[in-house]
């Protein structure tokens, strides 16, 4: 008995000991350390490399340099639905976080995000930004509290090794939705691998539906005075569905896992285990450093569009913010983090030297295709900046670079956005999932579901 | 007040204060809170609205509720009908055995101990749909299959209890072996010289004797299926098409589900509702335990 | 139903259905002691009469199905863990490609090392232990001193107070899930958020009435004597508690730490939603994480590290876990 009392007087001295410091370790940013003002920011995803998280405390070390009276603390942080409501609700989000573009506007009319306009000001580049991608961070009236970062367009990305297994040319990417269908086929049966796979859970099933249906012409909300009407039931998505219910069922050309995430598909294309899948733009900095992927093995084209005037591509992007909650003090150190680590590079060539070359030495991609925040002619002089410290397959991206910009870009719809990709998420599983799925019926039932999430307001 | 003191007042006080303020912050006022918070929409952003029954009207009108009340029913149901007689014809088993038994209760226990979140990932991966799959391989040495597990709404939830039921199962056997070991061997004793036979035995005297237990076990089956969690979290999200969302997923998701702050009061509204089928579970199974351990 | 946080389909290993009660009249160490021996050595008699055993149909049968019964155990009960301990050291490939093949194209040791270090799984490790034992300490306290002051030193208030701790009972973990997250967030007096610290998981895990319930009623099958006499001889009520109750409540403890224990590391939920932070994360919430970024053959190493070290605390302290998952019994000695 002594003994199970001695023990529990030792471990509770060690626990209290462990409470307390958790208790000052993880509460964010406590305003003035040691004069110094705290802040902390979303570093890279879960599971990264260590050599990106590396190169990421290097950046760190930079920013303190030359912010003497700034301490940075950096979290890693992926933005899903789910652990942004828990943090956002509990206060611990970090000073500077990231959003997507289609919660911006919520969030700002909830009051979540701090005010940077007169930041932004201040460093120059406030009128610079292309005005539909500025939009998506600005209230109302026109202030300005999420920063673009960085934008990205759906793109077709494909494994050029298992199209050479399947006797394609990986150089000539699919350029219809009917090429895309008989590529999957040929890669499934002559490799055994998915030649097609499809994003349907965590609301990614929604927007890649969205995707699918932008590209075959349709669209899921319309404006009508201050009016939104779901648009749902919609020929394009209808052909959406059929394409991929055609591909699962007939061709059997998308393999066995019909409930993937962004993580877990992205995690399989890199493992090579899928011929094709759409996703934004952007994922290969995340297939490298989460996933580790063969960079030969990589290829990105442009989504096929549908001729016509009505298809679109869907373009979204990523806002960087400030937790309201911050001093003052805090803001504006959190804005200089945003301007030194997410912005000047475009528009500073010191800059954008500095970032490429801290990159490519802890051997990050460098020069990933991009979308341009502010201008073409920005983002190109910015490319040229960088050319040196490339260090990504630029010639397996080709059809994405050069075919981006003859494409139109529509942005993703803007009300209740996330809910309206989880009505859709069910849609997307029932057709990959059950040979008898009606998909007219799960089109008019999601249609009126989502009406009434709008109607709700 | 000095009596009161002097009476030893003051240090039962004292040895009371930690179940007073741990029960009190994190029980019965949270308990108090969440009869609040039901008949209020609160996000926290934005203030809390007094708004009566609404929240508990629109969790009734939203079509997700009854699909998930369904699915929980759905798993409760084959929950009973894999994990409730498996382990009784386990443990009476069991009970015969004189060599090894420690040997086989601890086998039959070490699932019980596998972390769920492990067991959950680990099954995920049992549940490959490829034939390549670890069971479609399995199944395919004897001319089955393949079939496609958790990726088709027929077959998802049966491959969720299978799970659940292979992570439990022990804990039910060492319970019932318990009990078994409590069956007065005069009981047998007179059995034997009635000339009863093994079957006679086991209906006329084990079950009898187990009633209590079993009971238990049964009710205690229910409430932890109701509140299922884990499984369709990590395994399916809910899906494929909702087919195994469960209550406790829908109010997760109700609270936490948005990117852009939760339904609070949805999702309290829910659990209330949730716990009224529970409590009324628990009194039958506290009542049971009382009668039963003073009997 | 067992702590407010734990919350885990089909039965739980939560509440047994007999009360534990010592052995009134005799220092309980010993009774248990005898009693325990008395279970193994002798297993009292069961269905199957010694008659019976001897007749040789029911012999046959008997062997039969006990030979069935344990390679069906084996390979049901142990056949996945020890599948998990071959693809823990196997390539991502093998374990793709031919699942049940052993290792054809041999061992690969690394996935281990990797899982340890960079993956950290030794961080979460550390901290599942951090929140276990925390929880666990939380728990003793409360359920000792409230069932101490319930059952002995008895208030006039008494009553009402059980009451209101048993009725947290019909309560369930679900409803508290809400309200227990804002009360985390804003804890009254403290002024200090909760999340993201060890705290939010050790204190709420106190507030357990089921335990309440166990000491309390131990401590009233205790005899009175004992305290009456300890108390003429000038013992106060804190020296009563620390030199005497407690040193004859170690079964009870032992039932309530295991509970606890084992609760802790299985809570998954409220985890996940108070410690966002992944430094302080405990193994349970880290891992759905990592395994949408891990490579399948360094998850599964993690996930065997994982389920071994409870595995080896099991078969370790096997007894005292089955008696407290069911053999309570055998404490009525």
């Amino acid at each position: 008995m002594r003994s199970i009392r001695k023990a529990a007087t030792a471990v509770s001295a060690v626990l209290i000991a462990a409470g307390l410091l958790a208790a000052c370790s993880a509460s964010p940013g406590q305003p003035d350390a040691g004069g110094k003002t705290a802040i902390t920011v979303v570093s890279l995803k879960p599971g990264s490399e260590q050599s990106a998280f590396d190169a990421f405390e290097n950046q760190v070390k930079q920013f303190e340099a030359a912010n003497p009276d700034i301490d940075v603390t950096s979290q890693e942080y992926e933005w899903t639905g789910p652990t942004f409501t828990a943090q956002l609700a509990g206060g611990t989000l970090p000073t500077v976080f990231t959003v997507p573009f289609t919660d911006g506007k919520s969030l700002i009319e909830r009051g979540q995000l701090a005010d940077l306009s007169q930041y932004v000001r201040a460093f120059g580049y406030a009128d610079k930004f292309n005005p539909t991608v500025l939009r998506s961070g600005q209230s109302a009236d026109g202030g300005i509290f999420g920063v673009p970062t960085a934008a990205y367009g759906v793109g077709l990305h494909y494994n050029r090794t298992l199209f050479t297994q399947a006797g394609l040319d990986p150089d000539k990417p699919p350029t219809t939705w009917d090429e895309v269908r008989s590529y999957a086929k040929q890669i499934a049966e002559r490799t055994g691998q998915a030649g097609y796979a499809q994003m349907t859970q965590e609301n990614t099933g929604g927007w890649m539906l969205t995707s699918l249906t932008y590209a075959l012409g349709g669209r899921m909300q319309v404006a009508n005075g201050d009016k939104v009407e779901a648009t749902i039931d919609n020929p394009g998505a209808r052909e959406a569905l059929t394409r991929l219910r055609e591909m699962r069922w007939q061709d059997n050309s998308m393999g066995s896992n019909f409930l993937y995430d962004w993580g877990s598909i992205n995690q399989e294309f890199a493992a090579g285990r899928i011929g094709m899948i759409m996703a934004g733009s952007d994922i290969y900095e995340s297939l490298v450093q989460q996933n580790n992927i063969k960079p030969a093995d990589y290829g990105l084209a442009v989504l096929p569009l549908a001729p016509g005037g009505s298809a679109g591509l869907l373009g979204g992007g990523t806002l960087a913010a400030v937790n309201v909650k911050a001093s003052p003090k805090q803001q504006a150190a959190a804005a200089k983090w945003i301007d030194f680590y997410y912005m000047s590079k475009f528009l500073k060539q010191d800059a954008a030297v500095l970032d490429a070359k801290t990159l490519s030495e802890s051997k990050q991609p460098v020069g990933l295709p991009k979308l341009p925040i502010f201008d073409k002619a920005t983002l190109d002089q910015y490319n040229q900046w960088i050319k040196p410290y490339v260090n990504v397959p630029l010639a397996q991206m080709r059809s994405f670079n050069e075919g981006i910009f003859d494409q139109e870009l529509a942005g993703e719809p803007t009300a209740h956005t996330q809910e309206m990709y989880a009505v859709l998420d069910t849609v997307v599983q029932a057709v990959l999932t059950d040979p008898g799925a009606n998909i007219d019926e799960l089109l008019s039932t999601a249609d009126s579901d989502v009406q009434a999430i709008l109607d709700r307001g | 007040m000095r009596t009161w003191v002097r009476r030893g007042g003051l240090s039962t006080l004292v040895f009371l204060l930690p179940l007073l303020v741990i029960f009190g912050v994190f029980s019965w006022l949270p308990i108090v809170r969440a009869a609040v918070m039901s008949v209020q929409q609160t996000n926290l952003v934005t203030a809390p609205k007094f708004v009566g029954l609404e929240n508990f009207q629109s969790v009734l009108a939203d079509p997700l509720f009854w699909t998930a009340v369904r699915n929980t029913g759905v798993f409760a149901l084959i929950a009973l009908v894999f994990g409730y007689p498996i382990p009784l014809v386990v443990a009476v088993l069991m009970g015969e055995v004189r060599r090894f038994r420690g040997l086989l209760s601890a086998i039959a226990y070490l699932p019980v101990v596998v972390p769920p979140v492990v067991a959950v990932l680990m099954w995920k991966f049992f549940y490959d749909a490829r034939p390549d799959g670890v069971f479609n391989t399995i199944l395919g040495w004897v001319g089955l299959g393949p079939y496609r597990w958790l990726q088709s709404a027929t077959t998802a939830m049966p491959s969720l209890v299978l799970e659940a039921t292979w992570a439990a199962a022990g804990g039910t056997v060492i319970i019932y072996l318990a009990a078994l070991i409590g069956v007065p061997a005069e009981l047998y004793d007179a059995a034997d010289v009635d000339g009863a036979s093994i079957w006679q035995k086991i209906w006329h005297v084990t079950l009898p004797q187990l009633r209590g237990v079993l009971l238990v076990t049964l009710i205690l089956q229910i409430i932890g299926t109701s509140q299922v969690f884990l499984e369709p979290f990590l395994f399916t999200g809910g899906g494929p098409a909702n087919s195994t969302l469960t209550v406790l997923l829908l109010i997760y998701n109700y609270a936490f589900g948005s990117s852009l702050g939760g339904d609070y009061g949805a999702a309290t509204a829910l659990s209330l509702m949730l716990a009224v089928f529970l409590a009324a579970l628990s009194a039958v199974y506290f009542w049971l335990t009382r009668s039963w351990s003073t009997s | 139903m067992s702590t407010p946080t734990s919350i885990r389909p089909v039965v739980p290993a939560g509440p047994q259905p007999v009360a534990v009660e010592p052995a009134p009249r005799q220092p309980a160490r010993w009774s248990v002691r005898r009693a325990r021996r008395r279970a193994d050595d002798q297993p009292p008699r069961g269905i199957v009469s010694d008659a019976e055993r001897r007749t040789p149909s029911v012999r046959v049968a008997l062997q039969l199905i006990h030979a069935t019964l344990l390679a069906l155990l084996l390979v049901i009960g142990l056949g996945p863990i020890l599948w998990l301990v071959k693809a823990s050291i196997s390539t991502t490939q093998d374990t793709l490609r031919s699942p049940m093949a052993l290792f054809p194209s041999g061992v690969d040791w690394a996935n281990l090392a990797t899982a340890w270090t960079r993956v950290h799984i030794d961080l979460h490790f550390a901290n599942s232990m951090i929140i276990a034992s925390g929880s666990w300490l939380v728990q003793l306290i409360v359920a000792t001193t409230g069932g101490y002051a319930l059952s002995i030193l008895r208030p006039r208030y008494g009553p009402v107070l059980y009451w209101l701790v048993l009725s947290t009972l019909f309560v369930p973990a679900v409803v508290l899930l809400v309200p227990l997250y804002l009360t985390v967030l804003d804890p009254p007096l403290l002024g200090v958020s909760l999340i993201n610290t060890f705290w939010a998981v050790w204190l709420p895990a106190g507030a357990n009435a089921f335990n309440v319930l166990l000491t309390k009623r131990f401590f009233d099958n205790l005899p009175r004597e004992i305290f009456d006499a300890a108390r003429i001889d000038g013992a106060g009520p804190y020296r009563i508690f620390w030199s005497v109750l407690l040193p004859m409540s170690r079964p009870i403890l032992g039932v309530v730490s295991v509970f606890a224990f084992i609760a802790a590391w299985k809570d998954f939920l409220w985890p996940l939603l108070v410690l966002p932070n992944p430094d302080v994360q405990p193994l349970s919430v880290r891992l759905p994480t990592l395994a949408r970024s891990t490579e399948l053959d360094v998850l599964l190493a993690a996930l065997m590290i994982s389920a071994l070290i409870p595995m080896v605390l099991f078969l370790v302290f096997q007894r005292t876990f089955l008696r407290s998952a069911g053999l309570s019994g055998a404490l009525k000695g």
